[in-house]
């Protein structure tokens, strides 16, 4: 969806905006039309955009293309307080109560609403270095699969086509431990001690831009 | 046969020549207008379509939305409102009794007694004299106004820092305030070897200025003034006055760095007004003067800007609809709307993504007895600086059995992300023990309460939008512009956020435009207004 000249725009666009990020519309309209939310859902879609595509301007993330195993498990991390109860985690704190007040039937109902909405690009808003990125990369694909796209058995969510600068934030909280250090996140406790190999900021924007990289057309 | 030509035909003319500004000027030359209404936009004058009428979609039946719709049918044009709640206002919100607050993960329903005087205005709550637009809906759609109490001097002021925490009369800290203020200031005019820059006569002046500013006896020293309020007396009795407060303790408080002088801002000086029975009557004004169809309940998909118009899809209880009108109006907030699938311009999303959203945090509190009217308290503010920021006495309703006051105001960001991640009890107590700090027995008389957290509330997810100077400089021109046929409004694009005159004034920019517009593609002449 992304085309070159929109994707340097953006580049160009962020280094002029400094502290600002620059970001196109999450998601263009589509001819056949959208995925609804359910009634009961609507709150989803409210931050997280329409067909949860993400939006950048509430932090929150793209859910779109998300496997219902992994979503179903960080619903019930927000319902237990692994995530969005550290203090340095604002925007999990901002999910947390939303999960916590689903009853079980809209729990099952939220993570099939999930599924039922096409994955799409989204537009790109951290840049790195490709090469060192992939290199970075190797280590992360173990688990997350050499095309980011994830492995159930292995409890790793795909990564490739997730809002890179979601991608980015996450990388940072389970370095400070605002992610993954809940003793009840025996999954995100794995992912905080992989972190470990990013040394510094530049290697978590190296990764996240080659993990970018590799959105498939849809 | 020739049309006489009126006023009106001139200003048409004007308008065409020179924008909305002309107009102005020369309506206000034609003695149409008063002059003083300069500072702010003025009302749009559409050129009536009659039955060739363009067609707007409006999205968003905020305030500004509702004002577009108004105007615009009225002028011929084919209006559709598409509001994404099921309720019609914006933050322009009235709870009362059974009434839903839908903040997100905390849904309530309002316990307050079905009664007229019992209810909170979440939103915008006070009417400043000089917001004409706003006063002009209000007399134009007969919705009722009455007096708001902004400043209450016998209001208190209570700082955990000074005075031990004990809350003073608002009127006893500013009367001594200025006291000790005026005192030292004559005091140093009047050392032999003060350099005056001005003229031994002024100096004179000067000083009897100051002797009247802060209440000096005839010696120039202050020593207590009737201002602060008697100790005992001054009916049957003779009045004797308070001692004067310790003045470092005066400077000790908060009180002085903005809200002792709060009710001097330019939207906050007396007189103020409330619309009778709650805010949202401006709101329910405009839902019964507007003919087209608002739809609720119906979030927006997606918005496709074509050359010749605009489509827009929304849920239509549980299907795509689709919209196509000739103009776009939106007063969908910003961060929401970088959410929503569109063909905006990068440079377009961009500002949206990155103007902020704002934070406000309010409790409301049903008290079984109006226990401050014993205290000679007649609507206002008390002011602390715990966490609820103020304490607001209902202005309506005086000497009735029951009322709700305000037991919070927050604008600081912090406090207000600490406030919303509690609980609903948690919140209420947090206004109940600080309300304690001011009126000792408060407990006692709270009866229930409600927590509106306006960056929780669905729909919204944030309250005025927060311009930086650099955003400003570098994004607003941008949104209040429009992208095609697609107008940006609200108070969110108004130097004015968090006021209906900053939404209304928004919606008259944008509508200004669109007629010049209309105009230029007719190639009406001014004439054909009559």
């Amino acid at each position: 969806m992304m085309s070159t000249t929109l994707r340097r725009l953006t580049a160009t666009l962020g280094l002029l905006a400094g502290m600002a990020a620059t970001a196109g519309a999450e998601a263009a309209p589509r001819p056949d039309g959208p995925v609804l939310a359910p009634e009961s859902l609507r709150y989803c879609a409210v931050c997280h955009g329409v067909e949860l595509m993400g939006n950048f301007a509430v932090d929150a993330p793209k859910l779109a293309g998300l496997p219902a195993w992994y979503v179903t498990r960080q619903l019930e991390a927000f319902r237990n307080g692994w995530r969005g109860a550290h203090a340095d985690d604002a925007t999990g704190m901002e999910m947390r109560p939303q999960a916590a007040v689903l009853e079980p039937d809209q729990l099952q109902a939220a993570v099939r609403y999930v599924e039922s909405v096409p994955a799409r690009h989204v537009p790109v808003t951290v840049s790195g270095d490709l090469k060192r990125g992939q290199a970075q990369y190797q280590a992360c694909a173990v688990c997350h699969g050499a095309a980011a796209e994830g492995n159930a058995a292995l409890n790793a969510p795909p990564l490739a086509g997730q809002s890179d600068w979601y991608l980015r934030r996450q990388l940072e909280h389970f370095r400070s431990g605002a992610r993954g250090a809940n003793p009840g996140d025996t999954q995100g406790a794995l992912m905080r001690a992989s972190v470990t190999t990013l040394a510094d900021d530049q290697a978590i924007d190296d990764v996240v831009a080659y993990i970018t990289s590799l959105q498939q057309p849809h | 046969m020739p049309q006489p030509f009126t006023r009106r035909h001139f200003l048409n003319m004007v308008g065409a020549a020179g924008g909305s500004a002309a107009v102005l000027q020369a309506a206000v030359a034609l003695g149409l207008m008063p002059s003083g209404a300069e500072a702010h936009t003025p009302r749009a004058e559409l050129m009536p379509l009659g039955r060739n009428g363009r067609s707007v979609v409006v999205l968003g039946a905020g305030l500004s939305g509702l004002v577009c719709a108004y105007e615009l049918e009225r002028a011929g044009y084919d209006v559709t409102v598409i509001e994404a709640s099921k309720r019609i206002g914006g933050r322009n919100m009235t709870v009362r009794s059974g009434d839903l607050i839908d903040e997100m993960g905390n849904p309530q329903i309002c316990q307050f007694d079905d009664h007229p005087n019992l209810y909170m205005n979440c939103g915008p709550a006070r009417i400043p004299a000089h917001h004409s637009n706003v006063l002009h809906y209000c007399k134009t759609l007969n919705v009722p106004l009455e007096v708001f109490v902004n400043v209450n001097y016998h209001a208190y002021v209570q700082d955990p820092d000074a005075f031990g925490g004990r809350p003073i009369r608002m009127r006893e800290y500013m009367a001594d305030a200025r006291g000790f203020m005026t005192e030292l200031a004559a005091k140093a005019i009047s050392q032999p070897d003060f350099d005056a820059p001005f003229s031994a006569e002024d100096m004179e002046r000067f000083l009897a200025f100051l002797r009247a500013y802060g209440d000096l006896d005839p010696n120039l020293l202050y020593k207590g003034s009737a201002r602060a309020g008697y100790a005992s007396g001054g009916m049957t009795e003779p009045p004797t006055l308070k001692p004067p407060l310790d003045f470092s303790e005066i400077l000790k408080s908060s009180f002085w760095r903005f809200r002792m002088h709060w009710g001097e801002g330019e939207d906050q000086a007396a007189p103020l007004m409330q619309a009778v029975g709650g805010n949202d009557n401006i709101v329910k004004g405009f839902v019964r003067n507007i003919r087209s169809r608002i739809v609720t309940g119906a979030p927006v998909q997606s918005i496709t800007l074509r050359e010749d118009g605009v489509d827009v899809v929304y849920d239509d209880r549980g299907r795509p609809r689709q919209v196509s009108a000739d103009y776009c109006f939106n007063c969908i907030p910003k961060h929401l709307l970088h959410g929503i699938p569109n063909n905006f311009p990068v440079e377009y999303s961009t500002a949206m993504a990155n103007v902020g959203r704002g934070k406000l945090f309010k409790i409301g509190l049903q008290m079984r007895e109006r226990f401050w009217e014993r205290e000679n308290i007649y609507g206002g503010i008390s002011w602390t600086n715990q966490d609820v920021e103020q304490i607001w006495y209902p202005s309506h309703g005086i000497h009735g059995d029951k009322g709700v006051m305000l037991g919070a105001y927050v604008f600081n960001d912090e406090t207000n992300d600490r406030l919303a991640r509690l609980s609903q009890a948690e919140r209420i107590e947090v206004a109940v023990r600080a309300g304690e700090q001011i009126h000792p027995d408060y407990r006692k008389y709270v009866e229930t309460g409600v927590t509106i957290a306006w960056h929780r509330m669905n729909y919204l997810m944030g309250c005025t939008a927060k311009w930086t100077e650099e955003a400003r400089e570098r994004y607003f021109k941008t949104l209040q512009d429009p992208v095609g046929r697609h107008y940006l409004i609200g108070d969110q694009v108004s130097y004015h956020p968090g006021w209906q005159e900053g939404a209304i004034s928004s919606a008259h920019h944008a509508l200004a435009d669109l007629d010049q517009r209309v105009r230029a593609e007719m190639g009406h002449s001014a004439t054909g207004a009559a």
